[in-house]
């Protein structure tokens, strides 16, 4: 039996929660090295992470404005790219967030 | 990649002012490596239905935009930008000309002001924004989708607006327009201070002379300009800033003869000499109450020129997505 359209809709919307969450630690997780945009997706998308732009470029505008990354216009191969990295604040939190991570990991794998 | 800059223009449109650049310089980045990863991949360049297909991923321009915002808790941000842009339109509509014609019965007319009092223009103001919010409210609320990025297409979307550029079109009716008013001008209104027309026998006052050399000295320089434009589609700031002095000078020309008292006298067949003086009277005084509204236009056309004069200093200012592009074409037509 397939799911009802609004079954399906309500999957969607929690699975979209759901990841939210995680996509943000899996960001910052990346970023401990220095990237731009582009090559943060795909770096993502190659571990099964996937992430559209039009996710990607808000979140990382967050972040920076909650002060976990930085960031720095340069060109490159004549073209201009914002490159994104940690900041010291932002270290701290990813330790904290990979050792909530795990937490949470342990007890959802014996609940479920 | 006209396709691209088109959607990258779209998507502009809804941004905050503030972060416009910096968004569409690294949404333009991804867009451009996805589209170069795909052509190495095919070996080929991308044709329009493959690059049409990416940009419909990536999601209609409303979406892509409303990503940005913050979150508003009456109107969320999928429906805001479309909230702003609505009362954005109503506002103006409801204020700005009633309050251009307050300003010109101000200055001309203060008797006449009460007409369009300004707790009206309140209350006007007041309601549309009220309607509107409770409109955009109650879709946001009740979950109504509005399904829109269903029926958008990157085909659909308007051509990248360039301001600098002057639709050759525009030009060709300026010039036709200014032509036959010259001919016509210069046929029916030769500087004479007795006209018959149909029988009415007009007489003007001695001031008409300097009004007829006026408007044929103007019309003839808005025929040069209209002309250069049209063989030169895209402003300069030289060039606009000609076009609104020459704007103005019409205008103003208009709105002196309106208080010139032109009309000396109207002798109509069949019609008594007191009864021709009456009309010549209300002819005059009619001319000279419509000039609160003649002035508005006045003020309008200024605060046009002004506004397209400012746009062009903007536009060479900042560097957006197309502008190399657009840079490279205006040198060439303006060369």
């Amino acid at each position: 039996m397939s799911p009802s359209p609004d079954n399906h809709e309500r999957f969607e919307n929690l699975r979209l929660e759901l990841r939210r969450g995680c996509l943000s630690l899996a960001v910052l997780s990346q970023l401990k090295t220095e990237r731009y945009g582009y090559t943060l997706r795909k770096a993502l998308n190659e571990q099964g992470m996937e992430i559209d732009e039009g996710t990607l470029y808000p979140l990382l505008r967050r972040l920076e404005s909650h002060g976990l990354l930085t960031s720095e216009w340069r060109e490159e191969e004549k073209r201009n790219k914002r490159f994104y990295r940690l900041s010291a604040d932002g270290r701290l939190i990813l330790k904290q967030l990979a050792a909530e991570w795990q937490s949470i990991n342990r007890s959802l794998n014996g609940i479920l | 990649m006209e396709l691209l800059d088109r959607y990258l223009d779209a998507v502009q449109f809804f941004l905050p002012k503030k972060q416009k650049r910096d968004i569409i310089v690294e949404l333009s980045e991804d867009l451009r490596s996805q589209i170069e990863e795909k052509e190495a991949e095919l070996g080929r360049k991308l044709n329009e239905f493959e690059l049409e297909a990416i940009l419909k991923r990536c999601g209609s321009p409303w979406e892509v935009a409303s990503r940005y915002l913050p979150h508003r808790y009456l109107i969320g941000p999928t429906l805001f930008p479309a909230y702003r842009f609505f009362l954005g339109i109503l506002l103006l509509g409801c204020v700005v000309p009633r309050f251009l014609v307050w300003i010109g019965f101000l200055i001309f007319d203060p008797a006449d002001r009460e007409y369009l009092n300004m707790g009206n223009m309140l209350a006007t103001i007041v309601s549309a924004a009220f309607f509107t919010t409770l409109a955009f409210a109650i879709i946001e609320w009740t979950g109504i989708k509005l399904k829109l990025g269903d029926y958008w297409s990157p085909r659909k979307l308007p051509p990248v607006r360039d301001p600098r550029r002057i639709p050759r079109g525009t030009s060709l009716a300026e010039i036709g327009a200014a032509a036959i008013f010259i001919v016509w001008f210069v046929q029916a209104l030769w500087p004479r201070e007795i006209m018959n027309v149909f029988g009415t026998r007009i007489t003007l006052a001695p001031a008409w002379n300097y009004f007829f050399s006026a408007f044929l000295l103007l019309m003839a320089c808005n025929l040069v300009l209209s002309s250069v434009n049209f063989f030169r589609p895209y402003w300069t700031q030289r060039r606009a800033g000609l076009r609104l002095v020459l704007d103005v000078a019409n205008a103003a020309t208009f709105c002196w003869l309106l208080k010139a008292q032109i009309l000396s006298a109207i002798s109509v067949p069949g019609v008594s000499e007191p009864k021709a003086i009456e009309l010549t009277n209300m002819i005059n005084l009619w001319m000279a109450r419509s000039l609160p509204w003649a002035v508005v236009g006045l003020v309008a056309i200024l605060l046009f020129g002004i506004y397209r004069i400012v746009r062009l200093r903007m536009t060479r200012l900042r560097c957006s997505p197309v502008e190399p592009l657009v840079n490279g074409v205006a040198n060439l037509m303006v060369r």
